[in-house]
C-alpha cells in the first residue's frame, strides 16, 4: 500500500450562518491558494473530491441541486484538463469521508494528488433533518414530525444516560459539561478563524437557558457558514512538495451498526435488550479500524480534535477514544488535562463550540488544526507538549462517522 | 379509542406507525421470520447483516409496556411546520421486551426517572379546521397508566 500525507490545507474565517455567498467562487479561491502554497497548478493535480452541502433550495423540482456538486464545479472554475471530481455527502462527518476517499485513492497507488474540498452554509437556527416529500419512507426523519425530536434531543438523552449509568446527578454532567464549554471558549478567543470569541465561565454557560434538558443553550454549537481545501498526496510526492510532510496513517468512515443502543439521530429504533452492544459501539468500531489501520493504541494519541456539537460530544469522545472507565474521563476534563498544557490536549482550535457548525466541512477545519499543531505552527494555541500522533474523530446524522488519524512524518 | 372523541376527522400523524382506527390501538412494526429481528416502523426488508434476507418481514404489534431508557424535556417551540410540538415537553426512548428501543413523545415531563415502566397511549398531538391529528405517546404506569 503506497503512504500518504498531508501537504497543505487553508481554510475561511467561519462566520455566521445563512448570508448568502458565492460557494464555488469561495472554494475555488482556497483550492488555488492550497495548491499554490505547495508550488502547483490546478493542471498538476488528478482529482478532486468535494463534500456536498446542507444549503436549501427554493424550489420542489430541483432534484439535482448545484450543492451537491461542488467538485464540479470548482473543477470548472480553477481549470483542469478533465480530472476525476467526486461529490460525497455523510452529514456532519461529510469530510472526512471525503478525506478517507481521497486518502484511499493515493493509497490504492491510482492518484498521486487529491484535492479533497468542502463547504456549508447551513439555514439559520436549529437545525431540521426532515424528507423530501418525495422520499416517503418512515424510518428516517419522521421523528421531528411525530414525537418532536429534534437533533439536541439526542444528545440530552445520552447525557442524561450517561449520568444514569455512572451514578450521578444531572447537576454533575451538567456542570462538565460547562467546563467544557468554558475551557474550549477560552482557545476560540485565540483562534483567528473562529466565528465566536468570547469567554464564557461555568457560570455562564449554566445561566443560559435550557433548551433540551439536561443541555444548556451554550453547550450546544450554532451553525456556521465556512470552507476549506486539503492536498494529499503520495508520501514520495509529498517529501518533495513539502520540509514538513504529515503523514496519513489512518482514516476511516462509519455507520449504523446492527445492535447499537444508543438513540441515533434522525432514527425511531435502536437496539435493546439482549440485542444491545455496548452503547456508541458503533462510534468506536472507525476510531478501532483506524486504530489498527495505523498501528498504534489509544496511548499513542497525542492531541485530538473532536466534532463537538454539544458539549457532551466530548465526554463521549474521550470515554470511546480512550476505552477508559469513565470516571477517568471526568477527571481527566477536571483536573485541566485536555488543555494545551495538559496530557491530551483536546479542541485547541476552540472547537465546533467556537467556530459554530459549517455541517459539511467541519472536519477540513479539525485536519487544519491538526496540521497547524503538528508542525508546531498553532501560536498562542500550541500544544505545550512534543506531538507526533494526533486524531480527528466526526459524528454525523443518519449514522455517519469518520475519523483520521496524522503522524509527524520529518 | 374511549377517552378520545371530536366532531372532527382524527388522522394519524403519520399513517402506518399504530392501528387507527382501534378500540385499543398498538404500534405497527415488523419481525423477520427467519432471525426475528423486529424494525419499527415497519420495513420490507430485514436489517440483521447476519440473516440471509431471504424472506419478506411480517407485521406484527409492539407491547404496550416498556422501560424508559432514557429522555430530553424540550424547552422552546419548534417552527413552521412542526410547530404543533408546544414545549416544554418530553421525548422519550422506550425499551421494549422485543428487543428495540423506541422515540416516542412522553405524556407529562415532570416526575420521569429513568428505568420507570411506561405505556402507550394513542392521543391528540394539535387539530386544525378540519381534523384532529393524532401521534403515540408513552406514559408513567405508576401515573395510572389507564386511558380516561
Amino acid at each position: 500500500m503506497t503512504e500518504s500525507a498531508v501537504v497543505s490545507a487553508t481554510i475561511t474565517g467561519w462566520k455566521s450562518a445563512g448570508e448568502p455567498e458565492p460557494a464555488a467562487e469561495i472554494l475555488a479561491q482556497l483550492a488555488v491558494k492550497t495548491l499554490r502554497s505547495a508550488g502547483l497548478r490546478p493542471a498538476d493535480i488528478d482529482a478532486i473530491i468535494s463534500t456536498t452541502s446542507a444549503m436549501p433550495f427554493d424550489h420542489p423540482s430541483f432534484l439535482s441541486t448545484p450543492a451537491q456538486h461542488l467538485a464540479h464545479r470548482v473543477a470548472g472554475k480553477i481549470g483542469t484538463h478533465g480530472i476525476v471530481s467526486m461529490n460525497v455527502s455523510g452529514a456532519c462527518a461529510s469530510a472526512a469521508a471525503a478525506f478517507a476517499i481521497a486518502d484511499s485513492m493515493i493509497k490504492a497507488g491510482r492518484f498521486k494528488k487529491v484535492l479533497v474540498l468542502g463547504y456549508d452554509n447551513s439555514p439559520r437556527g436549529f437545525y431540521y433533518s426532515f424528507a423530501s416529500y418525495l422520499d416517503t419512507d418512515t424510518m428516517i426523519g419522521y421523528p421531528l414530525k411525530v414525537v418532536g425530536a429534534v437533533n439536541p434531543t439526542y444528545w440530552a438523552m445520552w447525557a442524561r444516560r450517561r449520568a444514569y449509568e455512572t451514578g450521578k446527578s444531572i447537576e454533575d454532567i451538567k456542570e462538565l459539561m460547562a467546563t467544557i464549554k468554558a475551557t474550549l471558549s477560552q482557545y476560540g478567543a485565540l483562534n483567528p478563524y473562529a466565528r465566536y470569541r468570547k469567554v464564557f465561565t461555568v457560570q455562564d454557560v449554566l445561566a443560559s437557558p435550557v433548551v433540551d434538558d439536561p443541555l444548556h443553550l451554550y453547550m450546544i454549537s450554532a451553525v456556521s457558514r465556512g470552507g476549506g481545501a486539503v492536498l494529499i498526496t503520495d508520501m514520495e510526492t509529498a517529501r518533495g512538495l513539502t520540509d514538513k510532510p504529515v503523514k496519513i496513517a489512518a482514516s476511516t468512515a462509519g455507520s449504523p451498526m446492527y445492535g447499537e443502543p444508543s438513540p441515533r439521530l434522525t432514527y425511531f429504533t435502536t437496539a435493546g435488550g439482549k440485542n444491545a452492544k455496548p452503547p456508541f459501539a458503533e462510534w468506536r468500531k472507525p476510531i478501532e479500524d483506524a486504530y489498527r489501520m495505523a498501528g498504534i493504541t489509544a496511548e499513542d494519541i497525542d492531541i485530538m480534535e473532536v466534532h463537538d456539537t454539544s458539549a457532551f460530544h466530548v465526554i463521549n469522545w474521550i470515554d470511546q477514544a480512550m476505552g477508559w472507565e469513565r470516571e477517568e474521563t471526568d477527571k481527566l476534563i477536571r483536573s485541566g488535562e485536555t488543555r494545551r498544557n495538559g496530557k491530551l490536549p483536546i479542541n485547541l482550535s476552540g472547537g465546533t463550540s467556537s467556530f459554530g457548525e459549517a455541517v459539511y466541512a467541519q472536519a477540513l477545519m479539525m485536519i487544519y488544526e491538526l496540521l497547524l499543531q503538528l508542525r508546531g505552527q498553532a501560536g498562542e494555541r500550541q500544544a505545550k507538549k512534543d506531538l507526533k500522533t494526533g486524531m480527528l474523530t466526526a459524528y454525523g446524522a443518519y449514522g455517519s462517522y469518520g475519523t483520521i488519524i496524522l503522524e509527524k512524518a520529518w | 379509542m374511549r377517552g378520545l372523541s371530536s366532531s372532527k376527522k382524527m388522522i394519524p400523524i403519520v399513517e402506518g406507525l399504530f392501528e387507527w382506527p382501534s378500540e385499543s390501538p398498538r404500534l405497527i412494526a415488523s419481525r423477520c421470520p427467519l432471525c426475528g429481528s423486529v424494525q419499527f416502523p415497519k420495513s420490507s426488508v430485514c436489517n440483521n447483516p447476519d440473516c440471509t434476507h431471504d424472506a419478506t418481514p411480517e407485521e406484527i404489534k409492539l407491547s404496550e409496556e416498556g422501560i424508559l431508557y432514557s429522555y430530553d424535556i424540550h424547552m422552546y417551540d419548534l417552527r413552521e411546520p412542526f410547530s404543533y410540538h408546544k414545549a416544554p415537553y418530553a421525548i422519550g426512548a422506550i425499551e421494549l421486551p422485543e428487543g428495540i428501543i423506541i422515540l416516542a413523545r412522553l405524556t407529562r415531563y415532570e416526575g420521569l426517572k429513568i428505568g420507570m415502566r411506561m405505556r402507550l397511549k394513542i392521543d391528540r398531538l394539535y387539530e386544525d379546521d378540519e381534523n384532529v391529528y393524532l401521534t403515540y405517546f408513552f406514559e408513567p404506569v405508576e401515573d395510572g397508566g389507564e386511558e380516561k
